[in-house]
């Protein structure tokens, strides 16, 4: 206890410069912030689908999800992200998120983006999680991304390849899909058009 | 303090110096990074040169957007037939003669045909014997509203109000392109859009907003623009949606009866008649489809790959017809089984649509008898009150796309309300034909042909063929050309 007030009272800068740090410090965090609302960052502790397009890379995934049956069901965290427990769910997605956000950064992410070894894990995992009943009586139940390798059996996309997202997958399919899926808009003349029978209207009735 | 400062190696400061130059260079451009690639998102689309705000003709977009365009020019195919629909012209009067007695003294009786693709949108309904010839044409520009995207730009031209009051021949020069691109387009960011006055207006009586409708509301809502239940207000003959009471067959009539509105008076009957156009989104959207979430588009414009691209179809037709990209996407039986399930329902609603088709046709032609034997508009009120409700609620049905598949329950409980009041103005009918000495059963004349049908109300119908061939040999010709001025270019489409 005594250590760290002596680290803080070692880090208070002399009084004729506290103004200048002040202000210095004020910028960095400012830019912290700044960069954490440019980023969307705090849509990433959310389950909302439109989180993983904050980055278009993820566009055809996204739009082959939203024309499938899954759609109605489970977004990208349902299948993507674990959920036996809380910490491991959030450990998880900053592990996947930083990567993500490295590859993004630096111009690394392929044409063709595949899934990784962890990720496989927790999908086939997420496929038993919902689906357990239509599969207990069958070995799949017993397949993991683990022993799969060890030939115990095959895993559930193995079969099931359209599922969701068809087998389609570069960046390039998806060519003319609204990232993010626009706010719906009337044309100027009709909105007007419509403000101005509104009012018309209310006015009549206050006659 | 200020002692270590002043003690602090001078190379030191320049070292501080320069890291927080690094510093806040690399946080600079991390911040202009992230901000360039969330730019790329939204020029993702590319233009080969911008689409004007008003550009009515679909291939100047398909220029940009050819994967949609050319599927898009795919709904002039005519060689799809299901059991019930398909994209080829059906000849309903045809099919069912009862509709010719059902709609006497109403332009439906001269033709009524199952729509064909969007694409024949103009030339449909330049053919059509219902829109008539040159002469005493009395129709007006409202019914253009649903055909094309010349509508909402000669809307923004004229004004809403001024467009509807207009007469459809003065705006056959205008509306030239069939309904395409920027009906349901934003030409800027390709955003779906409501471009009719109709369905806003509806919904901005019940306080609802655009903002209260997601983009997956969107993909239903740009059809709800025209497959909907409408009629022309007079005086002006607004486009307007009887959606006030709710969306149900009964709510309208509601509706309807509260504001006594009739489209026309029935020539045999003499009932004030109600017709029907086409809910369909009002009968989808009590399905068990709208309720678990489905789409409009989703199954009739379903996602298409084609050379490793993926896109809307923007080929509109019936699903039957694309059964792997749209039913199979949730349903995995096989083809030979969803048609089979589809073609059942189908059967089911046709079965008793035809019971009320007799049954009104009968109930028509026994109104007339009890006329012509002398029954007084007292005692007729009621009978032709339940004929009003009763073809109504089965032209709800009738008028519908699809033969009630968008929701048998719904589609068979409205044809069961239909025949029960029709069967209850027959039975009336048959105490006022008593009374008056007409002996029943009265024999009902034959109309078991469009044909026949047709002489029986008294449709000259080789005469309005006449008239409407003069009209397309002239006047239609004059429309195109002067189109074909005015936008330095003009596709035909197929005007057979």
């Amino acid at each position: 206890m005594n250590g760290l007030k002596k680290l803080i009272v070692k880090l208070i800068p002399p009084s004729r410069w506290q103004l200048p740090v002040i202000i210095l410090l004020g910028i960095f965090i400012g830019l912290g912030l700044f960069i954490v609302k440019i980023s969307n960052a705090a849509s990433y502790l959310t389950d909302d689908p439109k989180a993983c397009i904050n980055c278009h890379v993820m566009s055809t995934h996204y739009s082959s999800w939203l024309h499938s049956s899954h759609r109605e069901r489970a977004v990208c965290n349902d299948c993507h992200v674990p959920h036996d427990n809380f910490v491991r769910k959030y450990m998880f997605k900053a592990q996947d998120g930083l990567r993500h956000a490295t590859m993004f950064t630096f111009r690394l992410e392929p044409q063709v983006i595949r899934i990784h070894e962890a990720g496989r894990a927790v999908v086939q995992e997420n496929c038993k999680r919902c689906h357990e009943n239509q599969i207990d009586r069958v070995s799949a139940i017993n397949v993991t991304e683990e022993n799969h390798k060890d030939g115990a059996g095959k895993r559930c996309w193995d079969c099931h390849r359209e599922t969701p997202h068809g087998r389609v997958g570069s960046q390039a399919s998806s060519m003319n899909n609204y990232m993010p899926p626009p706010e719906p808009s009337l044309p100027e003349w009709l909105e007007e058009y419509i403000n101005e029978t509104n009012s018309k209207s209310k006015g009549a009735k206050n006659e | 303090m200020s002692n270590e400062t002043k003690t602090r190696k001078p190379w030191l400061n320049w070292l501080f110096f320069g890291a927080t130059i690094v510093a806040v260079f690399l946080i600079g451009l991390l911040a202009s990074s992230i901000i360039e690639r969330r730019q790329e998102t939204v020029s993702r689309l590319q233009f080969s040169k911008p689409i004007d705000e008003w550009e009515p003709r679909n291939e100047v977009w398909g220029e940009s957007f050819p994967q949609e365009y050319e599927t898009y020019m795919k709904t002039l195919d005519t060689n799809f037939v299901s059991k019930h629909g398909g994209n080829q012209m059906r000849r309903y009067l045809d099919e069912f003669p009862e509709l010719v007695i059902m709609w006497a003294g109403y332009a439906f009786s001269k033709e009524y045909n199952q729509g064909r693709g969007h694409a024949y949108a103009v030339n449909d309904v330049r053919n059509i014997l219902r829109t008539g010839g040159i002469d005493s044409n009395s129709m007006p520009a409202t019914c253009w509203t649903c055909k094309s995207p010349d509508v909402p730009r000669m809307m923004n031209k004229v004004g809403v109000k001024e467009f509807y009051n207009s007469k459809w021949l003065e705006m056959g020069e205008q509306v030239v392109n069939p309904i395409g691109c920027g009906d349901c387009h934003d030409p800027k960011t390709m955003n779906l859009r409501i471009t009719r006055p109709a369905l806003m207006e509806a919904f901005e009586r019940q306080g609802k907003k655009m903002k209260d409708f997601s983009h997956q509301d969107m993909r239903s809502l740009v059809c709800a623009q025209c497959h909907v239940e409408y009629y022309f207000a007079k005086p002006g003959n607004y486009l307007t949606f009887p959606w006030d009471k709710g969306f149900s067959a009964d709510s309208m009539e509601a509706y309807y009866d509260k504001i006594e509105f009739t489209d026309w008076t029935h020539k045999l009957s003499r009932a004030p008649m109600l017709k029907a156009q086409h809910p369909d989104y009002e009968l989808f959207k009590t399905g068990i489809h709208a309720q678990r979430g489905v789409s409009c588009a989703d199954c009739h414009m379903p996602y298409k790959v084609e050379g490793g691209k993926k896109f809307t179809d923007h080929q509109i037709q019936s699903p039957l017809n694309n059964i792997a990209n749209s039913c199979q996407v949730c349903h995995r039986e096989s083809e030979t089984q969803l048609i089979k399930d589809v073609y059942e329902r189908q059967d089911r609603v046709l079965e008793i649509r035809r019971i009320a088709e007799k049954t009104l046709a009968a109930a028509h032609l026994e109104a007339k008898a009890a006329w012509d034997a002398g029954a007084t508009e007292e005692e007729m009120k009621p009978v032709l009150k339940l004929i009003r409700n009763s073809q109504w609620r089965w032209d709800w049905v009738a008028a519908a796309n699809g033969v009630g598949f968008h929701s048998p329950v719904e589609a068979l409980r409205v044809l069961g309300t239909s025949v029960s009041l029709g069967e209850k103005a027959r039975g009336q009918l048959a105490v006022i034909l008593s009374k008056h000495g007409v002996k029943i059963p009265i024999q009902l004349p034959d109309y078991s042909t469009k044909e026949l049908a047709q002489k029986l109300i008294g449709i000259d119908i080789e005469k309005l063929k006449a008239e409407k061939i003069k009209l397309l040999q002239t006047v239609v010709k004059e429309w195109d050309a002067k189109a074909e001025k005015r936008q330095g270019s003009l596709n035909r489409y197929n005007q057979k």
